[in-house]
């Protein structure tokens, strides 16, 4: 697929015996140009991706009134922190983040711990109903949040476990846990079963040769895992406002006061919540296909 | 084959058991939320005493006739004592047959309690009572069809922008164009952005003082800020979450699809190549049917997930003017509105329903067209 809008059949690709200088040349120009035009539209679909963050950014990083103010500048000039200053500093924020922090820490622990023997088991044992279990874990990862929040909002408050940070990071765990399983499942299928086997030749219990072999090569996977669970508890919204009225995570605390306050505090929360997925973004790289790609399989 | 061995089961069930507990126990519950209601029921006496025998039970509001009567002393927990009433009625209990007994006057409403014929019982033991109070409250909710319809106007915009879009980006990076990574990671950078953060993101550029009017403005299109974002401009509102989502959401697709591309032989491409076929022909006959499998995968996660769309829309319409079911939801769970869990439970119940059918129709559809290619 190394062409694009090309109107004639092309013959480019095709050894020609009687090819002529000419012929080449043109087939090269050709060429060059295609590369040429999948370059410009890959740039496009770049910039649409990236202006609007470079956007929220700038009004981050600008004083308030240049973000009040209009026509709007397309770059943080003079830059200022005064905005980001202002909303870290608004009553409940930092209390927010907090929260949010704590709820994905937890969250990433609990889903980790659980997700590393079953994902082993996946990936390294046959067994009699290991597709059922599969298929069971691919599709309550498909399954609505919607409907979880709302019976478990109502049985948080009947165990006196509502609002409280533990509980939404529970229901948290919940979410994230199919997702953690699959991914560190297609982690742990990545590690050579021939290096545990050696392992295990050489004198080591099943359980000192994954201890001691396959943890350590699967460690980077197994942390990139956690730090996708760590995002997705991080970005929940729905369930961390059902789940908390005053313990509020930094999402369910901005959407709820989103009604009430003005654009710079909109703004600077909007890249604030952005900030771990673009670090997020860097760490992972190397599991994406790890993360999503595996779905299809 | 190694013999059969219990530990698989022993390192899973930890989690399958978490997963039972927060997945089967709250769709239990939900499913009690949205068709039970309080109610109460009362037992019918065969002596006048709270000790007697139970002879039958009567809903509330049932019509009793009153046959007999006694006044009666009661001991209140101090010691002392009132005047209590006690009427044998006869009306119809629970299972519709006709029954006889005693009631004290605390559970009927009476006109004149020497001399009335009728009553009405009014109070009894609490009790759960299944009904369709909660959905037809849903369905009669005049938010309920416009929140569905713009749901369903959302996911029939989105979803055809996110693939096609998802498939371009796909194509480009398996081209191995230099630098292809790069743009994969560009790319990829929505996957890990919230659907708020998105929504005000939009919000941004799509408010009256925002970056598309501060635009419009520098470029001379317009000389006093067009508002998109009012009540009677519904279909920008729509404009905007559609971009947003389309945004947001288009890198899962694209990673689904890359990683299906990578599975396709690169013969396929280059036979496709040999033959002369165009670039337009290549993606028609043999990388989309190729592909189709992963397709088939990101369409029901991304349709499971539209339906609940929710942050993106409340962050840029504010949820009022514009509204959809996972908001109702809300709406109707948050204790500072409607605060009634019932009917919020059925709204999510609904969202389930909607998702689920959608993904039986799906897998229903590609399996018939895989027999009818079989039969061909």
């Amino acid at each position: 697929m190394t062409t694009l809008e090309t109107p004639m059949n092309s013959t480019t690709t095709r050894p020609s015996m009687e090819a002529t200088a000419a012929d080449r040349k043109r087939a090269k120009r050709r060429h060059s140009i295609r590369r040429g035009s999948i370059y410009v539209l890959a740039c496009i679909i770049a910039l649409w991706i990236l202006l609007p963050i470079w956007l929220i950014g700038t009004m981050a990083f600008s004083t308030p009134e240049d973000v009040r103010d209009y026509p709007k500048q397309f770059a943080p000039i003079p830059a200022s922190t005064e905005t980001m200053d202002f909303f870290l500093n608004t009553d409940g924020i930092q209390r927010a983040a907090r929260n949010s922090i704590v709820v994905a820490i937890i969250t990433l622990i609990l889903s980790t711990l659980l997700a590393i023997p079953a994902g082993y088991a996946i990936a390294r044992y046959l067994f009699p109903g290991r597709d059922a279990i599969r298929l069971g874990i691919l599709s309550v990862r498909a399954f609505p949040i919607v409907v979880l929040a709302v019976p478990l909002a109502i049985t948080f408050i009947k165990w006196d476990m509502y609002d409280k940070v533990y509980s939404l990071a529970l229901m948290h765990t919940a979410l994230t846990l199919p997702t953690t399983i699959l991914v560190v499942a297609s982690v742990f299928a990545g590690v050579p079963y021939e290096l545990e086997e050696a392992a295990r030749i050489f004198g080591c219990t099943p359980a000192k040769a994954f201890w001691k072999v396959v943890l350590p090569l699967a460690m980077p996977g197994i942390a990139a895992a956690a730090i996708l669970t760590f995002v997705l508890s991080w970005n929940e919204v729905f369930a961390a406002i059902l789940l908390t009225l005053t313990n509020r995570t930094l999402p369910a605390q901005i959407l709820y006061t989103l009604d009430k306050s003005g654009d710079p505090f909109k703004f600077a929360g909007g890249f604030f919540m952005l900030i771990p997925s673009l670090i997020f973004i860097f760490f992972i790289r190397r599991y994406l296909f790890n993360m999503y790609g595996q779905l299809n399989k | 084959m190694k013999k059969f061995s219990w530990t698989p089961y022993l390192l899973l069930l930890p989690s399958l058991l978490y997963l039972l507990v927060f997945f089967a126990y709250p769709m239990f519950e939900s499913l009690r939320l949205a068709f039970q209601k309080d109610s109460a029921i009362l037992s019918v006496r065969d002596e006048p005493s709270e000790n007697a025998a139970q002879v039958g039970q009567v809903k509330l509001q049932t019509v009793v006739n009153v046959l007999d009567r006694q006044e009666l002393e009661e001991t209140l927990p101090n010691g002392r004592t009132r005047p209590i009433f006690w009427f044998q009625v006869e009306g119809e209990d629970i299972d519709g047959n006709t029954v006889t007994g005693w009631v004290n006057q605390k559970s009927i409403f009476i006109e004149n309690r020497r001399t009335s014929e009728t009553a009405r019982v009014v109070a009894g033991e609490p009790t759960k009572e299944w009904t369709f109070d909660f959905v037809e409250r849903m369905f009669n909710d005049y938010r309920f069809k416009r929140s569905l319809i713009t749901t369903l106007i959302l996911i029939v915009l989105i979803l055809p922008l996110q693939f096609v879009l998802a498939i371009i980006m796909g194509l480009i990076i398996q081209s191995r164009i230099r630098g292809s990574n790069i743009f994969l990671y560009i790319y990829a950078i929505p996957l890990g952005i919230s659907d708020l953060a998105s929504g005000i993101l939009w919000y941004s550029i799509f408010t009256q003082r925002g970056f598309l009017n501060s635009f419009l403005d520098t470029v001379g299109l317009i000389d006093k800020p067009y508002i998109f974002i009012q009540a009677s401009n519904r279909e920008w509102m729509i404009v905007a979450i559609v971009l947003a989502e389309v945004w947001r959401a288009t890198s899962i697709v694209m990673v689904i699809v890359v990683s299906g591309l990578q599975a396709i032989s690169r013969d396929y491409m280059e036979a496709g190549e040999v033959f002369g076929a165009t670039l337009w022909q290549r993606i028609r006959y043999i990388i989309l049917p190729l592909l189709k499998p992963s397709l088939q995968v990101a369409l029901i996660l991304r349709t499971i997930l539209a339906f609940q769309v929710f942050a993106v829309v409340v962050a840029i319409t504010g949820g009022d003017v514009l509204t959809v079911l996972a908001n109702e939801t809300y709406r109707w769970y948050d204790p500072a509105r409607y605060n009634n869990a019932n009917v919020a439970a059925v709204y999510a119940l609904f969202i389930m329903v909607l998702s689920l059918g959608i993904s039986l129709f799906y897998l229903r559809a590609v399996r018939s067209q895989e027999e009818a290619s079989k039969n061909l």
